[in-house]
């Protein structure tokens, strides 16, 4: 295990430069250290990152919030700009892993992990966001819905990263909001199923329904065919069985060791119909 | 690589492998064996320390992270008053049980008293909903961090 | 009836109390297990990795050991390290130890066994379905008549499930030996109930190498609820084999995650009952129970489990006409042990089950059908125990009462109308014999000893550890309030098998009701033999006669006789009874129960220190009621598991508001209270449940998943 601790964010291009092979960035750990302990990260290259300003903090920037990449799950449920802001996203970030937890987590580290349990990526998804991934020589921002390609895996080339989450100041404007996870106890909890959705509602009809799902896909994904049908369409002139339906092509249930997939699939089918009913 | 931090209000300095485990540092260089080890992934909090004044779990924190911080643990906050206070309410309810999560109970609590402080029993259930405890049911617990709140 | 303070909540806060890990010893070295992940089989190569140098290892396998490879238990079935093949999953093979943990871990971490696998059995109902795993002796109790049941009587015939329960002690298992060569001693520091056990241990695998095992606990043993009662005698005698080999200190303390999956667990039942109800008198009046308990590779001490399990299987009911047979049966994975209830849970939670399954079915109220069946004064156990008091249908009642239950019910019943998610309310009811069961006691033979100084301090030397249920304070506090002692010069001190008579484990909720009960006798009668009023007046004016020992034996009522071959007779002389009413709310869209609020009520008699018994009950109700809900190994297969990230403990947001009374606490005698609360919790959330839904579940506990199923067969 080789470990670099750059000095600033041009020795941290540099190296991710120059070496491509197996490499981790460490931002708060949660996740690392315990692929590191039980042997999934091995011989690989650990780059420090949680002390590089230019990666952490949460600022207005025009129209958009930008959180950078490694600031503490904590500091994003204390920041007031979040809290006028986008209280729906700090509200629902209270369920993340534990306090302690939420300490040391960072909201780029959980993005980047690529777990499909992740807690933020559900949110983050339904609020628009969009990554601003950066190199040496590149910064491109690229929508979050985008960036995963499989499980644990992701658009970013070897010399790249993670400089920022962007999301629109006014992603939760106007919008109802629902945000449900559901796992085996209410602290320190991986997620079974969690099912991130706003809406509005004009003359009786939906007129924007954003809906995102955790832990039922090998990430975190919208879930666009549902979004679609159920625009435009009022309450009554929506069909539950064409939304299962629906649904039966959007997410891929799996059974394991935490819960079984026929319950994944069908409790996100009650989500989905509690949130339109609220 | 050499890592200078505060440990219970004392500066400190070591040489070490930047990676390993501030739980380590802590007991094995420092010899402070309140801070636990009870499941060594941050599902339990019987490791947690404070860092900068917030709570972590020392068993996912590494050396780097520490440089130039401040930490403390179980011992270094029961030489503070609000620490002491929070020991006298602990005690008086016989809270403690094994005792093995406790140190990390007295870390979060004391976080929790003195960022927040208001006797308000939903919210204390919160900020220690990352310490488990198999012993006591909590309850004795939850009452006794009331009584600082009320005290303090 | 005072709040005696602990003496050790201090230095447990500030973290200066020392538990195993906390320990070290010049020149310590680490060890650790490497154990079997096949279930089944036969190892046909071990590869170690390369790039160590082996040379820097000690090794140790059955083949070091100098004296016997079975572990001493009430059945010597099992082996300290595979001998020839392996049976479980999680089975010992080889002791390595190394000075540097991490290296020693990264080694076996990377060390590859190449097994031949044999068939194996690792699904619960694998094995508790299938007559031809039996092992051991069946157990039965025989009290029928004979007679044929009346057409007329209701039949109900339903079969239970309970899965592994993990013990969950926040400190995960630990030992240190240090072999003394000069001495021929093996002093061992263990984290455990029953020191004398470890040293039984220590001394069946070292054989005559050693002259005397000696074994002294740490300060600190971090919770244990029965998983500390068998499985320190293994990693013990493992320790003391690479210490005796390596010529070092070894400690040995496992990584979470090897705990969870090497050590013994609550067993998994199958238990079947068959009743026949008079469905006038609303009384039950034939009974055939089936009880079944999955033991692990080996019986090691099961037999003792399935006694008490089968003990208590009847619940607290009277019925005519009873039978009761229990069996153990093999799967491949690890031998089960004692869990805090110690076979109980497993009936209450199917017999309390089925109490509420007669009773719908009859369409009475689960209240008012126990109430006709419950036990009263000169009703019989099965074992024709006579039943000697009705405190537990006081309990019962004080637990209706103060819960609101009859107006909850209605209240529910309303709400549930008008609303998707749903509210429920369930009882239960249970008891626990206190200490060995039948004749134990009386060969356990407990000795406790007691010195008091020249200063008038009181030394107490007892075997039994304080685990986190405050023993050591209670138990000094029997002590000094029977002679008005002052509290500082009363101490338990460490136990420690070179210093402490053998006052027998740390088990069966003996410790209060016999050694503290002993040690309040012991107290009296010192004071009658020294003729003193005031203790320190007395050794101040006496001085030449102090330091001086006294000991004391237990001696078992003469009352209590028990038949071992036919299980007739008084099987415990003393009962903790105890009843419980708990409200759920159940949530539709994901078939999750929320506990809101559980009522418990107690009889364990003489109350010594309230605080310390409530935080004790409350903890043990919380264990119960997870058990119920929420806490098991969510795939059969055994050994994927991975740690507290895979097993619910419930955190501080998931408990219901607890609320514990004691009742008849005016009793001269203090009975057991560490496993009572453990036992009856469980099925008063499935009968919630039903009660909320109209469902029945008849396999615990009763997970979103599922309820989800049974919805959906509906």
């Amino acid at each position: 295990m080789k470990f670099i601790r750059p000095n600033d964010m041009e020795g941290l291009f540099q190296n991710i430069e120059e070496n491509n092979d197996r490499k981790y960035f460490l931002a708060g750990g949660t996740d690392i250290n315990i692929q590191i302990k039980n042997g999934t990260i091995k011989d690989a290259e650990i780059i420090y990152i949680k002390h590089l300003k230019e990666l952490n903090g949460i600022q207005i920037e025009k129209d958009d919030i930008v959180i950078g990449a490694t600031t503490n799950i904590s500091d994003i449920l204390n920041s007031k700009i979040i809290k006028e802001n986008l209280p729906f996203f700090q509200r629902s970030l209270e369920s993340f892993a534990s306090p302690l937890l939420q300490t040391s987590a960072t909201i780029g580290g959980n993005i980047a992990n690529g777990s499909p349990t992740a807690d933020v990526v559900p949110l983050l998804l339904v609020l628009d966001a969009k990554l601003e991934i950066v190199s040496k020589s590149q910064i491109r921002i690229i929508e979050l819905t985008n960036f995963f390609t499989g499980y644990k895996t992701n658009i970013m080339k070897a010399n790249e990263l993670i400089r920022s989450i962007i999301i629109p100041k006014k992603a939760e404007n106007g919008f109802d909001t629902f945000f449900e996870k559901v796992g085996s106890r209410k602290s320190l909890m991986i997620s079974k199923i969690s099912l991130a959705g706003l809406k509005n509602i004009s003359h009786n009809k939906f007129t924007t329904i954003k809906l995102a799902a955790g832990s039922l896909n090998e990430y975190p994904r919208r879930l666009y065919k549902i979004e679609e049908y159920l625009t435009d369409k009022s309450l009554l002139e929506i069909d539950f069985l064409k939304v299962e339906e629906l649904l039966n092509e959007e997410i891929t249930p799996i059974t394991d060791l935490r819960s079984d997939k026929e319950y994944r699939y069908h409790v996100c089918v009650n989500l989905i119909r509690t949130f339109l009913n609220e | 690589m050499k890592i200078s931090f505060k440990l219970n209000n004392k500066n400190v300095t070591i040489d070490t492998d930047p990676m390993r485990r501030l739980l380590d540092i802590i007991r094995e260089d420092f010899h402070l064996t309140g801070t636990k080890e009870g499941c060594g992934e941050g599902e339990c909090g019987a490791c947690t320390v404070l860092l900068d004044g917030k709570p972590v779990t020392s068993c996912l924190v590494n050396a780097v992270h520490i440089d130039g911080k401040e930490v403390m643990t179980s011992e270094g906050i029961a030489q503070e008053p609000l620490g002491k206070l929070l020991i006298d309410c602990f005690d008086e309810t016989n809270a403690v049980q094994c005792g093995f999560c406790f140190p990390g109970f007295l870390v979060t609590s004391y976080h929790y008293v003195k960022t927040d402080g208001e006797k308000n029993l939903d919210k204390i259930k919160k900020a220690l909903s990352g310490n488990i405890c198999r012993c006591t049911g909590y309850q004795k617990i939850f009452e006794s961090v009331m009584m600082a709140c009320e005290r303090n | 009836m005072k709040c005696v303070r602990k003496f050790d909540a201090r230095p447990k806060l500030d973290g200066s109390w020392k538990f195993i890990d906390d320990y070290s010893y010049p020149e310590m070295i680490h060890g650790q297990l490497l154990y079997s992940k096949c279930h089944h089989g036969y190892i046909k190569k071990i590869n170690f990795p390369e790039n160590y140098d082996l040379s820097e290892f000690t090794i140790v396998s059955s083949k070091d050991i100098p004296g016997e490879n079975i572990v001493p238990e009430p059945v010597c079935d099992q082996p300290f390290m595979m001998d020839k093949e392996v049976m479980h999953y999680g089975q010992g093979i080889l002791g390595i130890a190394h000075p540097d943990r991490k290296l020693l871990l990264k080694f076996i971490k990377e060390t590859k066994i190449e097994y031949e696998e044999l068939p194996a059995i690792t699904d619960i109902k694998e094995c508790l379905n299938n007559p031809d795993n039996v092992f051991g002796r069946e157990l039965t109790i025989d009290h029928r008549t004979g007679k044929k049941p009346d057409p007329h009587w209701d039949h109900h015939h339903k079969i239970y499930y309970t899965p592994h329960q993990e013990q969950a002690y926040l400190e995960p298992q630990g030992m240190i030996a240090v072999w003394q060569p000069k001495d021929k001693i093996m002093f061992v520091r263990a984290t455990c109930q029953c020191p004398f056990f470890v040293k039984e241990g220590v001394e069946a695998i070292m054989g005559d190498s050693i002259k005397e095992a000696i074994i002294e606990t740490s300060e600190g043993i971090g919770g244990a609820f029965g998983g500390k009662e068998d499985f320190p005698s293994l990693l013990a005698g493992i320790t003391s084999l690479l210490s005796y080999k390596s010529g070092k200190p070894v400690k040995i303390v496992l990584e979470r995650e090897d705990d969870i999956r090497i050590t013994t667990k609550r067993h998994p039942s199958r238990i079947e009952i068959e009743t026949w109800t008079d469905p006038e008198a609303k009384k039950i009046m034939k009974i055939d129970i089936d009880y079944r308990l999955d033991a692990g590779a080996y019986q090691t001490l099961s037999p003792v489990v399935l006694a008490r399990g089968v003990l208590h299987s009847i619940s607290g009911y009277s019925i005519p006409d009873t039978f009761i047979r229990g069996r153990l049966f093999r799967s491949n994975t690890p031998s089960n042990g004692a869990f805090r209830g110690f076979g109980a849970p497993q009936a209450f939670a199917a017999m309390e089950a089925h109490i509420d399954e007669i009773a719908a079915g009859m369409n009475i109220n689960p209240y008012k059908f126990r109430k006709k069946n419950i036990f009263k004064i000169g009703d019989e156990f099965p074992t024709t125990q006579p039943i000697l008091e009705n405190h537990l249908s006081d309990c019962l009642e004080r637990v209706i009462e103060k819960s609101n239950y009859f107006q909850k019910l209605e209240e529910f019943k309303e709400w549930n109308k008008t609303h998707k998610d749903k509210k429920g309310i369930g009882i239960s009811i249970g008891y626990h014999g206190g200490g060995y069961t039948g004749n134990g006691e009386k060969v356990l033979n407990s000795e406790v000893k007691v010195v008091i100084e020249k200063d008038a301090t009181v030394k107490i030397f007892v075997a039994n550890t304080d685990m986190g249920q405050g023993a050591h304070t209670t138990l000094a506090q029997m002590f000094f309030e029977a002679i008005d002692h002052p509290r500082e010069k009363c101490l338990v001190q460490l136990p420690n098998t070179s210093k402490t008579p053998n006052s027998g484990p740390t088990v069966a909720s003996r410790t209060i009701y016999i050694i503290g009960n002993l040690l309040r006798k012991f107290a009296f009668k010192i004071k009658d033999e020294l003729e003193f009023e005031n203790l320190e007046e007395y050794v101040t004016s006496n001085q030449n006669e102090f330091p001086r020992e006294f000991r004391m034996n237990f001696v078992q009522d003469p009352s209590v006789v028990f038949d071992d071959e036919n299980y007739v007779g008084v099987a415990y002389k003393d009962y903790s009874w105890a009843a419980c009413v708990t409200e759920i709310y159940f949530l539709a869209d994901t078939y999750q129960i929320e506990l809101t609020k559980s009522w418990n009520v107690m009889d364990i008699g003489k109350v010594v220190n309230q605080k310390i018994a409530t935080g004790q009950a409350e903890g043990g109700v919380l264990q119960g009621l997870a058990y119920g809900l929420c806490e098991f190994f969510y795939k059969s297969g055994y050994g994927r598991m991975h740690g507290f990230t895979d097993y619910a403990l419930p955190t501080t947001l998931d408990l219901p508001e607890i609320d514990v009374e004691f009742i008849h606490t005016d009793s001269p005698i203090a009975k057991g209270l560490g496993e009572i609360p453990m036992d009856f919790p469980a099925p008063s959330v499935r009968n919630a449940f039903h009660n909320a839904t109209g469902i029945f579940i008849d396999e615990y506990p009763l997970v979103p998943e599922r309820i989800f199923k049974h919805l959906k067969k509906i």
